[in-house]
Protein backbone atom coordinates (compact mmCIF):
# COMPACT_ATOMS: atom_id res chain seq x y z
CA UNK A 1 0.00 0.00 0.00
CA UNK A 2 2.73 2.44 0.68
CA UNK A 3 4.02 1.78 -2.61
CA UNK A 4 0.87 3.01 -4.11
CA UNK A 5 0.83 6.14 -2.20
CA UNK A 6 4.01 7.24 -4.02
CA UNK A 7 2.46 7.70 -7.16
CA UNK A 8 1.56 10.96 -8.59
CA UNK A 9 -1.09 11.99 -11.20
CA UNK A 10 -1.24 15.40 -12.46
CA UNK A 11 -4.91 16.06 -13.67
CA UNK A 12 -4.83 19.38 -16.05
CA UNK A 13 -8.08 21.39 -16.12
CA UNK A 14 -10.66 21.61 -13.19
CA UNK A 15 -14.24 21.68 -14.97
CA UNK A 16 -16.13 18.64 -14.22
CA UNK A 17 -14.15 16.15 -16.12
CA UNK A 18 -10.79 16.85 -14.82
CA UNK A 19 -12.71 16.52 -11.27
CA UNK A 20 -13.85 13.42 -11.58
CA UNK A 21 -10.71 12.01 -13.05
CA UNK A 22 -8.93 13.48 -10.16
CA UNK A 23 -11.27 11.81 -7.46
CA UNK A 24 -11.33 8.82 -9.26
CA UNK A 25 -7.68 8.62 -9.11
CA UNK A 26 -7.20 10.05 -5.60
CA UNK A 27 -9.95 7.33 -4.61
CA UNK A 28 -8.09 4.69 -5.67
CA UNK A 29 -5.38 6.05 -2.78
CA UNK A 30 -3.10 7.70 -5.17
CA UNK A 31 -1.96 11.34 -4.96
CA UNK A 32 -3.87 13.72 -7.69
CA UNK A 33 -2.24 17.31 -8.22
CA UNK A 34 -5.51 19.64 -10.26
CA UNK A 35 -4.23 22.23 -11.94
CA UNK A 36 -6.61 24.81 -12.98
CA UNK A 37 -5.43 28.09 -14.69
CA UNK A 38 -8.63 30.52 -13.55
CA UNK A 39 -8.82 31.54 -9.83
CA UNK A 40 -12.17 28.87 -9.62
CA UNK A 41 -12.75 25.24 -10.24
CA UNK A 42 -15.45 24.05 -12.64
CA UNK A 43 -14.72 25.40 -16.28
CA UNK A 44 -17.65 25.71 -18.41
CA UNK A 45 -20.10 24.03 -16.08
CA UNK A 46 -19.35 26.69 -13.92
CA UNK A 47 -20.81 29.12 -16.51
CA UNK A 48 -23.89 27.08 -17.08
CA UNK A 49 -27.56 27.85 -15.37
CA UNK A 50 -29.39 24.70 -15.51
CA UNK A 51 -28.80 21.23 -17.06
CA UNK A 52 -30.75 18.86 -19.62
CA UNK A 53 -32.67 16.70 -19.71
CA UNK A 54 -33.69 16.86 -16.38
CA UNK A 55 -33.71 21.14 -15.44
CA UNK A 56 -30.87 20.25 -12.60
CA UNK A 57 -28.81 23.78 -11.25
CA UNK A 58 -25.06 22.44 -12.58
CA UNK A 59 -23.66 24.88 -9.35
CA UNK A 60 -25.24 21.81 -7.41
CA UNK A 61 -23.37 18.99 -9.12
CA UNK A 62 -20.38 21.19 -9.32
CA UNK A 63 -19.67 21.57 -5.68
CA UNK A 64 -20.47 17.96 -5.27
CA UNK A 65 -17.35 16.95 -7.00
CA UNK A 66 -15.74 19.72 -5.80
CA UNK A 67 -16.36 18.50 -2.45
CA UNK A 68 -15.68 15.35 -3.49
CA UNK A 69 -12.01 16.47 -4.31
CA UNK A 70 -11.33 17.64 -1.18
CA UNK A 71 -12.43 15.00 0.72
CA UNK A 72 -10.28 12.44 -1.18
CA UNK A 73 -6.91 14.73 -1.13
CA UNK A 74 -6.78 16.14 -4.34
CA UNK A 75 -4.28 18.66 -4.35
CA UNK A 76 -6.07 21.60 -6.04
CA UNK A 77 -3.84 24.49 -7.34
CA UNK A 78 -6.05 27.07 -8.93
CA UNK A 79 -4.39 29.95 -10.68
CA UNK A 80 -2.12 27.46 -12.05
CA UNK A 81 -0.95 26.63 -15.54
CA UNK A 82 1.63 23.98 -16.98
CA UNK A 83 4.09 25.48 -18.79
CA UNK A 84 6.60 22.60 -19.74
CA UNK A 85 7.17 19.18 -19.28
CA UNK A 86 9.93 17.17 -19.81
CA UNK A 87 9.60 13.07 -20.56
CA UNK A 88 11.31 10.57 -17.73
CA UNK A 89 11.21 7.07 -17.81
CA UNK A 90 8.05 6.60 -15.80
CA UNK A 91 6.61 10.13 -16.29
CA UNK A 92 7.12 13.61 -16.02
CA UNK A 93 8.71 16.54 -15.07
CA UNK A 94 6.48 19.25 -15.44
CA UNK A 95 6.71 22.87 -14.65
CA UNK A 96 3.74 24.96 -13.33
CA UNK A 97 3.73 28.96 -13.05
CA UNK A 98 1.25 30.35 -10.96
CA UNK A 99 0.22 33.57 -9.82
CA UNK A 100 3.02 36.18 -10.03
CA UNK A 101 4.99 34.30 -12.42
CA UNK A 102 5.88 31.66 -9.13
CA UNK A 103 7.38 28.37 -10.53
CA UNK A 104 7.24 25.11 -9.40
CA UNK A 105 8.67 21.79 -10.75
CA UNK A 106 7.17 18.20 -10.14
CA UNK A 107 7.75 14.81 -10.88
CA UNK A 108 4.20 13.29 -12.12
CA UNK A 109 3.64 9.58 -13.28
CA UNK A 110 0.72 10.13 -15.10
CA UNK A 111 -1.62 12.92 -16.93
CA UNK A 112 -5.11 13.61 -17.46
CA UNK A 113 -5.75 16.20 -19.44
CA UNK A 114 -8.87 17.81 -19.26
CA UNK A 115 -8.82 21.25 -20.37
CA UNK A 116 -11.77 21.67 -22.27
CA UNK A 117 -13.30 23.10 -25.07
CA UNK A 118 -13.75 26.80 -26.42
CA UNK A 119 -16.93 28.92 -28.08
CA UNK A 120 -16.22 29.57 -31.51
CA UNK A 121 -15.84 33.52 -32.31
CA UNK A 122 -19.48 34.01 -34.09
CA UNK A 123 -18.49 37.48 -35.06
CA UNK A 124 -16.92 35.37 -38.25
CA UNK A 125 -21.13 35.68 -39.74
CA UNK A 126 -21.33 39.07 -40.71
CA UNK A 127 -24.89 38.48 -41.72
CA UNK A 128 -26.05 37.54 -38.18
CA UNK A 129 -23.84 41.11 -37.02
CA UNK A 130 -22.81 39.62 -33.54
CA UNK A 131 -20.60 42.27 -32.19
CA UNK A 132 -22.03 45.25 -33.90
CA UNK A 133 -26.27 44.52 -33.12
CA UNK A 134 -27.19 44.63 -29.34
CA UNK A 135 -29.17 41.59 -28.72
CA UNK A 136 -27.04 39.14 -30.69
CA UNK A 137 -25.51 37.56 -28.26
CA UNK A 138 -23.56 33.94 -28.11
CA UNK A 139 -24.67 30.68 -26.39
CA UNK A 140 -22.56 31.26 -23.29
CA UNK A 141 -23.41 34.59 -22.77
CA UNK A 142 -27.16 34.08 -23.03
CA UNK A 143 -26.86 31.50 -20.43
CA UNK A 144 -25.26 34.15 -17.75
CA UNK A 145 -28.53 36.25 -18.68
CA UNK A 146 -30.80 33.30 -18.22
CA UNK A 147 -29.17 33.53 -14.53
CA UNK A 148 -29.30 37.03 -13.91
CA UNK A 149 -33.30 37.22 -15.13
CA UNK A 150 -33.84 34.25 -13.05
CA UNK A 151 -32.43 36.20 -9.83
CA UNK A 152 -34.48 38.95 -10.74
CA UNK A 153 -31.01 40.63 -11.47
CA UNK A 154 -31.43 41.86 -15.17
CA UNK A 155 -30.50 45.46 -15.84
CA UNK A 156 -32.44 45.17 -19.07
CA UNK A 157 -36.39 44.52 -19.33
CA UNK A 158 -36.96 41.03 -20.15
CA UNK A 159 -37.46 40.31 -24.15
CA UNK A 160 -40.54 39.59 -25.69
CA UNK A 161 -39.68 37.68 -28.80
CA UNK A 162 -35.99 35.54 -28.58
CA UNK A 163 -34.53 34.08 -31.51
CA UNK A 164 -32.07 30.91 -32.14
CA UNK A 165 -29.94 30.18 -34.48
CA UNK A 166 -28.95 27.03 -34.60
CA UNK A 167 -25.28 25.82 -36.34
CA UNK A 168 -23.44 28.98 -35.98
CA UNK A 169 -19.68 27.68 -36.94
CA UNK A 170 -20.55 23.98 -36.70
CA UNK A 171 -21.84 22.20 -40.75
CA UNK A 172 -20.10 25.45 -41.86
CA UNK A 173 -17.23 24.31 -44.69
CA UNK A 174 -16.94 27.77 -45.58
CA UNK A 175 -16.83 30.44 -42.05
CA UNK A 176 -16.99 27.06 -39.54
CA UNK A 177 -16.20 23.56 -38.81
CA UNK A 178 -17.34 20.39 -40.93
CA UNK A 179 -18.69 19.04 -38.11
CA UNK A 180 -21.26 18.74 -35.86
CA UNK A 181 -20.86 20.29 -32.36
CA UNK A 182 -23.22 17.61 -30.67
CA UNK A 183 -24.79 19.56 -27.76
CA UNK A 184 -25.80 23.03 -28.97
CA UNK A 185 -29.04 21.30 -30.25
CA UNK A 186 -29.23 20.01 -26.42
CA UNK A 187 -28.59 23.62 -25.36
CA UNK A 188 -30.81 25.24 -27.39
CA UNK A 189 -33.76 23.73 -26.23
CA UNK A 190 -32.55 24.15 -22.95
CA UNK A 191 -32.25 27.82 -23.26
CA UNK A 192 -35.31 28.25 -25.76
CA UNK A 193 -37.70 25.82 -22.74
CA UNK A 194 -36.43 28.03 -20.25
CA UNK A 195 -37.23 31.49 -21.99
CA UNK A 196 -40.60 30.11 -21.79
CA UNK A 197 -40.54 29.30 -18.30
CA UNK A 198 -39.54 32.62 -17.05
CA UNK A 199 -41.76 34.28 -19.30
CA UNK A 200 -44.73 32.23 -20.48
CA UNK A 201 -46.58 34.71 -22.76
CA UNK A 202 -42.76 35.58 -24.65
CA UNK A 203 -42.12 34.07 -28.37
CA UNK A 204 -39.31 31.95 -28.80
CA UNK A 205 -38.22 30.89 -32.02
CA UNK A 206 -35.53 27.96 -33.41
CA UNK A 207 -33.95 27.45 -36.54
CA UNK A 208 -32.90 24.58 -37.05
CA UNK A 209 -31.87 22.26 -39.85
CA UNK A 210 -32.31 18.97 -38.16
CA UNK A 211 -32.28 18.65 -34.10
CA UNK A 212 -30.12 15.87 -32.59
CA UNK A 213 -30.98 14.32 -29.63
CA UNK A 214 -28.87 11.00 -29.19
CA UNK A 215 -28.70 10.45 -25.91
CA UNK A 216 -30.97 8.85 -22.89
CA UNK A 217 -34.23 11.18 -22.11
CA UNK A 218 -32.99 13.75 -24.78
CA UNK A 219 -35.44 13.47 -27.40
CA UNK A 220 -38.15 13.42 -24.70
CA UNK A 221 -36.57 16.78 -23.61
CA UNK A 222 -37.00 18.52 -27.04
CA UNK A 223 -39.87 17.28 -27.41
CA UNK A 224 -41.12 18.72 -24.15
CA UNK A 225 -39.54 22.15 -25.27
CA UNK A 226 -42.30 22.07 -28.02
CA UNK A 227 -45.00 20.55 -27.01
CA UNK A 228 -44.91 21.71 -24.23
CA UNK A 229 -43.53 24.53 -23.39
CA UNK A 230 -44.42 25.37 -26.77
CA UNK A 231 -40.98 26.81 -28.60
CA UNK A 232 -41.36 26.91 -32.00
CA UNK A 233 -39.47 25.14 -34.25
CA UNK A 234 -38.67 26.03 -37.63
CA UNK A 235 -36.80 24.39 -40.13
CA UNK A 236 -34.18 26.96 -42.39
CA UNK A 237 -30.86 28.35 -41.16
CA UNK A 238 -31.20 31.98 -41.29
CA UNK A 239 -29.75 33.91 -44.09
CA UNK A 240 -29.23 37.56 -42.38
CA UNK A 241 -29.96 39.72 -39.47
CA UNK A 242 -31.25 42.97 -39.88
CA UNK A 243 -31.20 45.64 -37.26
CA UNK A 244 -35.10 47.08 -37.25
CA UNK A 245 -36.57 49.62 -35.38
CA UNK A 246 -34.17 48.73 -31.77
CA UNK A 247 -35.33 44.98 -32.97
CA UNK A 248 -33.96 42.12 -34.96
CA UNK A 249 -35.23 41.26 -38.03
CA UNK A 250 -34.54 37.26 -39.03
CA UNK A 251 -34.93 36.86 -42.82
CA UNK A 252 -35.20 32.58 -42.94
CA UNK A 253 -37.02 30.33 -45.22
CA UNK A 254 -39.31 27.90 -44.38
CA UNK A 255 -37.88 24.97 -45.68
CA UNK A 256 -40.12 22.23 -45.16
CA UNK A 257 -43.09 24.88 -46.92
CA UNK A 258 -40.63 26.89 -48.81
CA UNK A 259 -42.04 29.83 -48.14
CA UNK A 260 -39.59 32.66 -46.77
CA UNK A 261 -39.78 33.79 -43.38
CA UNK A 262 -39.56 36.63 -41.24
CA UNK A 263 -39.23 37.16 -37.88
CA UNK A 264 -38.69 40.41 -35.43
CA UNK A 265 -36.89 39.39 -32.14
CA UNK A 266 -35.79 41.37 -29.63
CA UNK A 267 -32.64 38.67 -29.02
CA UNK A 268 -30.94 36.47 -31.10
CA UNK A 269 -28.93 34.10 -29.35
CA UNK A 270 -26.36 32.08 -31.83
CA UNK A 271 -25.46 28.70 -30.51
CA UNK A 272 -21.72 28.93 -31.56
CA UNK A 273 -19.81 25.83 -32.75
CA UNK A 274 -17.14 24.86 -29.66
CA UNK A 275 -13.39 24.27 -30.96
CA UNK A 276 -10.45 23.47 -29.18
CA UNK A 277 -8.88 26.15 -26.66
CA UNK A 278 -5.65 27.50 -26.40
CA UNK A 279 -4.70 25.18 -23.39
CA UNK A 280 -5.99 22.03 -25.08
CA UNK A 281 -3.46 23.13 -28.18
CA UNK A 282 -0.36 24.15 -25.84
CA UNK A 283 -0.96 20.46 -23.68
CA UNK A 284 -0.89 18.64 -26.95
CA UNK A 285 2.26 20.41 -27.81
CA UNK A 286 4.15 20.21 -24.41
CA UNK A 287 2.71 16.42 -24.06
CA UNK A 288 3.61 15.40 -27.06
CA UNK A 289 -0.22 14.54 -28.10
CA UNK A 290 -2.29 12.77 -30.94
CA UNK A 291 -4.73 15.59 -32.29
CA UNK A 292 -7.34 15.76 -35.01
CA UNK A 293 -6.90 17.77 -37.77
CA UNK A 294 -9.02 20.57 -35.29
CA UNK A 295 -6.66 20.35 -32.44
CA UNK A 296 -9.05 18.43 -30.83
CA UNK A 297 -7.39 15.00 -28.84
CA UNK A 298 -7.60 12.10 -30.38
CA UNK A 299 -7.65 9.01 -28.38
CA UNK A 300 -5.30 5.92 -29.50
CA UNK A 301 -7.02 3.51 -31.55
CA UNK A 302 -9.74 1.28 -29.50
CA UNK A 303 -8.84 3.65 -26.16
CA UNK A 304 -11.26 5.52 -24.25
CA UNK A 305 -9.03 8.06 -22.92
CA UNK A 306 -5.49 7.34 -23.67
CA UNK A 307 -3.86 9.86 -25.75
CA UNK A 308 -0.37 9.27 -25.09
CA UNK A 309 2.43 6.58 -23.09
CA UNK A 310 1.28 7.86 -19.70
CA UNK A 311 -1.22 11.04 -20.44
CA UNK A 312 -5.05 10.83 -20.56
CA UNK A 313 -7.74 12.82 -21.71
CA UNK A 314 -11.61 13.79 -20.66
CA UNK A 315 -14.25 15.84 -21.53
CA UNK A 316 -14.34 18.52 -24.15
CA UNK A 317 -10.29 18.63 -25.10
CA UNK A 318 -11.60 15.39 -27.24
CA UNK A 319 -14.63 16.58 -28.52
CA UNK A 320 -17.84 19.15 -27.60
CA UNK A 321 -19.30 17.08 -24.66
CA UNK A 322 -22.24 17.44 -21.70
CA UNK A 323 -21.64 17.37 -18.22
CA UNK A 324 -23.04 13.55 -18.14
CA UNK A 325 -20.40 12.79 -20.57
CA UNK A 326 -17.33 14.69 -19.15
CA UNK A 327 -18.32 13.02 -15.91
CA UNK A 328 -18.07 9.43 -18.17
CA UNK A 329 -14.88 10.51 -19.64
CA UNK A 330 -13.22 11.97 -16.53
CA UNK A 331 -14.25 8.32 -14.64
CA UNK A 332 -12.48 6.63 -17.50
CA UNK A 333 -9.30 8.54 -17.78
CA UNK A 334 -9.10 8.12 -13.69
CA UNK A 335 -9.61 4.34 -14.52
CA UNK A 336 -6.79 4.32 -16.90
CA UNK A 337 -4.48 5.89 -14.17
CA UNK A 338 -5.70 3.39 -11.63
CA UNK A 339 -4.77 0.77 -14.15
CA UNK A 340 -1.37 2.21 -15.35
CA UNK A 341 -0.15 2.73 -11.49
CA UNK A 342 -1.62 -0.88 -10.56
CA UNK A 343 0.14 -2.52 -13.43
CA UNK A 344 3.54 -0.58 -12.26
CA UNK A 345 3.74 -1.94 -8.71
CA UNK B 1 -65.57 13.24 -67.17
CA UNK B 2 -66.16 17.05 -66.81
CA UNK B 3 -63.38 17.42 -64.54
CA UNK B 4 -62.43 21.26 -64.02
CA UNK B 5 -58.59 21.19 -63.66
CA UNK B 6 -58.19 23.52 -60.45
CA UNK B 7 -56.80 26.45 -60.07
CA UNK B 8 -53.10 26.47 -59.02
CA UNK B 9 -53.37 27.90 -55.31
CA UNK B 10 -51.40 31.48 -55.30
CA UNK B 11 -48.33 29.97 -56.37
CA UNK B 12 -46.69 33.43 -54.56
CA UNK B 13 -45.96 33.23 -51.13
CA UNK B 14 -45.05 36.62 -49.23
CA UNK B 15 -42.69 36.24 -46.07
CA UNK B 16 -44.59 34.80 -43.42
CA UNK B 17 -44.35 37.14 -40.94
CA UNK B 18 -43.90 34.21 -38.76
CA UNK B 19 -43.91 36.42 -34.91
CA UNK B 20 -46.87 38.02 -35.70
CA UNK B 21 -48.63 34.88 -36.66
CA UNK B 22 -50.79 33.76 -33.59
CA UNK B 23 -51.56 30.10 -32.75
CA UNK B 24 -55.89 30.50 -32.77
CA UNK B 25 -56.21 27.83 -35.81
CA UNK B 26 -53.63 25.13 -34.38
CA UNK B 27 -56.23 25.79 -30.91
CA UNK B 28 -59.28 25.21 -32.95
CA UNK B 29 -57.78 21.91 -34.88
CA UNK B 30 -56.91 20.98 -30.87
CA UNK B 31 -60.21 21.95 -29.42
CA UNK B 32 -62.52 20.59 -32.79
CA UNK B 33 -60.60 17.73 -34.13
CA UNK B 34 -58.56 16.54 -30.78
CA UNK B 35 -55.23 17.02 -33.06
CA UNK B 36 -51.95 18.06 -31.47
CA UNK B 37 -49.65 19.67 -34.50
CA UNK B 38 -46.87 20.21 -31.88
CA UNK B 39 -46.80 16.47 -31.68
CA UNK B 40 -45.32 16.91 -35.92
CA UNK B 41 -42.41 15.37 -36.43
CA UNK B 42 -41.93 16.67 -39.52
CA UNK B 43 -40.83 13.44 -41.02
CA UNK B 44 -43.63 13.11 -43.77
CA UNK B 45 -44.48 10.13 -43.69
CA UNK B 46 -47.84 10.65 -43.78
CA UNK B 47 -47.28 11.99 -47.37
CA UNK B 48 -44.84 8.94 -48.56
CA UNK B 49 -47.64 6.76 -48.56
CA UNK B 50 -51.07 9.12 -48.97
CA UNK B 51 -53.22 7.50 -51.27
CA UNK B 52 -53.76 10.77 -53.46
CA UNK B 53 -50.72 12.55 -52.58
CA UNK B 54 -49.75 12.19 -56.02
CA UNK B 55 -52.02 15.09 -56.86
CA UNK B 56 -52.31 16.93 -53.56
CA UNK B 57 -51.55 20.64 -53.93
CA UNK B 58 -50.48 20.26 -50.37
CA UNK B 59 -49.37 16.98 -48.92
CA UNK B 60 -50.33 16.04 -45.45
CA UNK B 61 -47.12 17.06 -44.11
CA UNK B 62 -47.77 20.44 -45.63
CA UNK B 63 -51.27 20.94 -44.36
CA UNK B 64 -50.21 20.23 -40.76
CA UNK B 65 -47.40 22.68 -41.20
CA UNK B 66 -49.89 25.10 -42.42
CA UNK B 67 -51.93 24.99 -39.35
CA UNK B 68 -49.02 25.62 -37.33
CA UNK B 69 -48.75 28.55 -39.61
CA UNK B 70 -51.78 29.35 -38.86
CA UNK B 71 -53.23 30.11 -42.97
CA UNK B 72 -57.06 29.68 -42.65
CA UNK B 73 -57.16 31.08 -46.17
CA UNK B 74 -55.38 28.21 -48.01
CA UNK B 75 -56.30 25.52 -46.48
CA UNK B 76 -59.84 26.13 -46.87
CA UNK B 77 -59.29 27.01 -50.43
CA UNK B 78 -57.02 23.85 -51.13
CA UNK B 79 -57.18 21.47 -54.02
CA UNK B 80 -56.34 18.59 -51.43
CA UNK B 81 -59.50 18.56 -49.41
CA UNK B 82 -61.61 17.06 -52.45
CA UNK B 83 -58.92 14.86 -53.54
CA UNK B 84 -58.65 13.35 -50.34
CA UNK B 85 -60.12 10.14 -50.08
CA UNK B 86 -60.32 9.88 -46.25
CA UNK B 87 -58.80 6.44 -46.20
CA UNK B 88 -56.75 7.56 -43.15
CA UNK B 89 -53.55 6.00 -44.07
CA UNK B 90 -51.70 9.26 -42.93
CA UNK B 91 -53.36 8.86 -39.58
CA UNK B 92 -52.35 4.88 -39.32
CA UNK B 93 -48.70 5.71 -40.22
CA UNK B 94 -47.84 9.04 -38.48
CA UNK B 95 -45.62 8.38 -35.61
CA UNK B 96 -47.27 10.72 -33.31
CA UNK B 97 -50.54 9.20 -34.27
CA UNK B 98 -51.83 12.26 -35.74
CA UNK B 99 -55.52 12.34 -37.54
CA UNK B 100 -54.96 14.41 -40.20
CA UNK B 101 -58.03 12.90 -42.34
CA UNK B 102 -60.06 14.02 -39.50
CA UNK B 103 -58.57 17.57 -39.95
CA UNK B 104 -59.27 17.33 -43.69
CA UNK B 105 -63.07 16.55 -42.47
CA UNK B 106 -63.19 19.38 -39.89
CA UNK B 107 -61.93 21.32 -43.12
CA UNK B 108 -64.06 20.11 -45.75
CA UNK B 109 -67.00 20.86 -42.77
CA UNK B 110 -65.81 24.80 -42.24
CA UNK B 111 -66.02 25.14 -46.46
CA UNK B 112 -69.59 24.66 -45.88
CA UNK B 113 -69.88 27.26 -43.37
CA UNK B 114 -67.73 29.40 -44.47
CA UNK B 115 -69.60 29.28 -48.23
CA UNK B 116 -65.97 28.76 -49.84
CA UNK B 117 -66.51 27.05 -53.59
CA UNK B 118 -64.89 23.70 -53.61
CA UNK B 119 -62.68 23.07 -56.54
CA UNK B 120 -63.78 20.13 -57.66
CA UNK B 121 -67.57 20.08 -57.84
CA UNK B 122 -68.17 17.14 -58.24
CA UNK B 123 -66.56 15.53 -55.17
CA UNK B 124 -68.65 17.85 -52.89
CA UNK B 125 -71.57 16.54 -54.94
CA UNK B 126 -70.83 13.27 -54.02
CA UNK B 127 -70.29 13.91 -50.64
CA UNK B 128 -74.14 15.29 -50.50
CA UNK B 129 -75.44 12.26 -52.07
CA UNK B 130 -73.95 10.27 -50.24
CA UNK B 131 -75.31 11.83 -47.24
CA UNK B 132 -78.67 12.87 -48.83
CA UNK B 133 -79.00 9.14 -48.98
CA UNK B 134 -78.25 8.35 -45.11
CA UNK B 135 -80.18 11.00 -44.51
CA UNK B 136 -83.00 9.59 -46.26
CA UNK B 137 -83.08 5.56 -45.21
CA UNK B 138 -80.50 5.69 -43.12
CA UNK B 139 -77.81 4.12 -44.94
CA UNK B 140 -75.99 4.50 -48.38
CA UNK B 141 -78.06 3.10 -51.37
CA UNK B 142 -75.41 2.39 -53.87
CA UNK B 143 -77.06 1.83 -56.72
CA UNK B 144 -79.22 4.73 -56.93
CA UNK B 145 -76.23 6.99 -55.69
CA UNK B 146 -74.20 6.11 -58.95
CA UNK B 147 -77.38 6.39 -60.94
CA UNK B 148 -77.99 9.98 -59.29
CA UNK B 149 -74.33 10.86 -59.65
CA UNK B 150 -74.13 10.26 -63.26
CA UNK B 151 -77.13 12.07 -64.03
CA UNK B 152 -76.42 15.52 -62.20
CA UNK B 153 -72.54 15.03 -63.57
CA UNK B 154 -73.83 14.58 -67.16
CA UNK B 155 -71.41 11.24 -68.00
CA UNK B 156 -74.51 9.17 -68.43
CA UNK B 157 -72.81 6.31 -69.26
CA UNK B 158 -69.86 5.93 -66.81
CA UNK B 159 -69.17 2.74 -65.18
CA UNK B 160 -72.45 1.45 -67.30
CA UNK B 161 -70.54 -1.77 -68.50
CA UNK B 162 -69.34 -2.64 -64.88
CA UNK B 163 -72.61 -2.10 -63.61
CA UNK B 164 -74.18 -5.35 -64.90
CA UNK B 165 -71.61 -7.35 -63.95
CA UNK B 166 -71.62 -6.25 -60.08
CA UNK B 167 -75.21 -7.02 -59.80
CA UNK B 168 -75.01 -10.46 -61.06
CA UNK B 169 -71.94 -11.19 -58.75
CA UNK B 170 -74.40 -9.90 -56.04
CA UNK B 171 -72.25 -7.02 -54.85
CA UNK B 172 -74.85 -3.85 -56.16
CA UNK B 173 -78.32 -3.89 -55.11
CA UNK B 174 -80.92 -2.14 -56.54
CA UNK B 175 -83.57 -1.85 -53.72
CA UNK B 176 -81.87 -0.80 -50.61
CA UNK B 177 -84.00 -1.02 -47.78
CA UNK B 178 -83.61 1.83 -45.33
CA UNK B 179 -83.32 1.69 -41.36
CA UNK B 180 -85.95 1.04 -38.87
CA UNK B 181 -85.02 4.18 -36.71
CA UNK B 182 -84.72 6.36 -39.47
CA UNK B 183 -86.56 9.13 -37.74
CA UNK B 184 -83.41 9.60 -35.37
CA UNK B 185 -81.22 9.36 -38.02
CA UNK B 186 -82.73 12.73 -39.73
CA UNK B 187 -82.60 14.05 -36.37
CA UNK B 188 -78.99 14.26 -36.74
CA UNK B 189 -79.50 16.16 -39.93
CA UNK B 190 -81.70 18.56 -38.59
CA UNK B 191 -79.52 19.72 -36.30
CA UNK B 192 -76.40 19.90 -38.52
CA UNK B 193 -78.01 20.94 -41.65
CA UNK B 194 -76.10 20.68 -45.27
CA UNK B 195 -75.48 23.56 -47.29
CA UNK B 196 -78.26 23.01 -50.19
CA UNK B 197 -76.46 24.70 -52.89
CA UNK B 198 -73.67 23.24 -55.21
Amino acid sequence: MSDRAEKTALVIGGGIAGLEAAITIAGAGHQVILVEKSPQLGGTTRELYSSFPHWENPAELLQGKIDEAQKTGVQVKTGFEVISSQKQATGYQVVLEGPGQKREELAVDAVVVATGFELFDVSAYGEYGYGSYPGVVNTLEFEARLREWARGEGKEAPPQTVAFIKCVGSRDRSKGYPYCSKICCMITAKQAGLVKELWPDSKCYVFYMDYRAAGKGYEEFVRSVIEEKHVRYTRGRPAKILPEDGRLLIRTEDTLMGVPVEIRADMVVLAAAMQPGPGTREMSRIFDLNTDQYGFLEPLSGQAARVGERVFAAGGCIFPVENQGALQQGAAAGAGVVALFNQAR
Amino acid sequence: MSETMPKPVASFFPALRLDELDDALAREIKEECGVDVELCLECGKCSGGCSNGHIFDYTPRKIVQLIKLGDRERLLHMDALWTCVSCQLCWDRCPSAINVARVMDYLREQTYKENVPPTRKEVALFHELMLGSVERIGRVAETRLVLEFNIKTKQYTKDADIGPKMFFKGKLNPFTSGIKKIEEVRQIFRKNPLRKEV
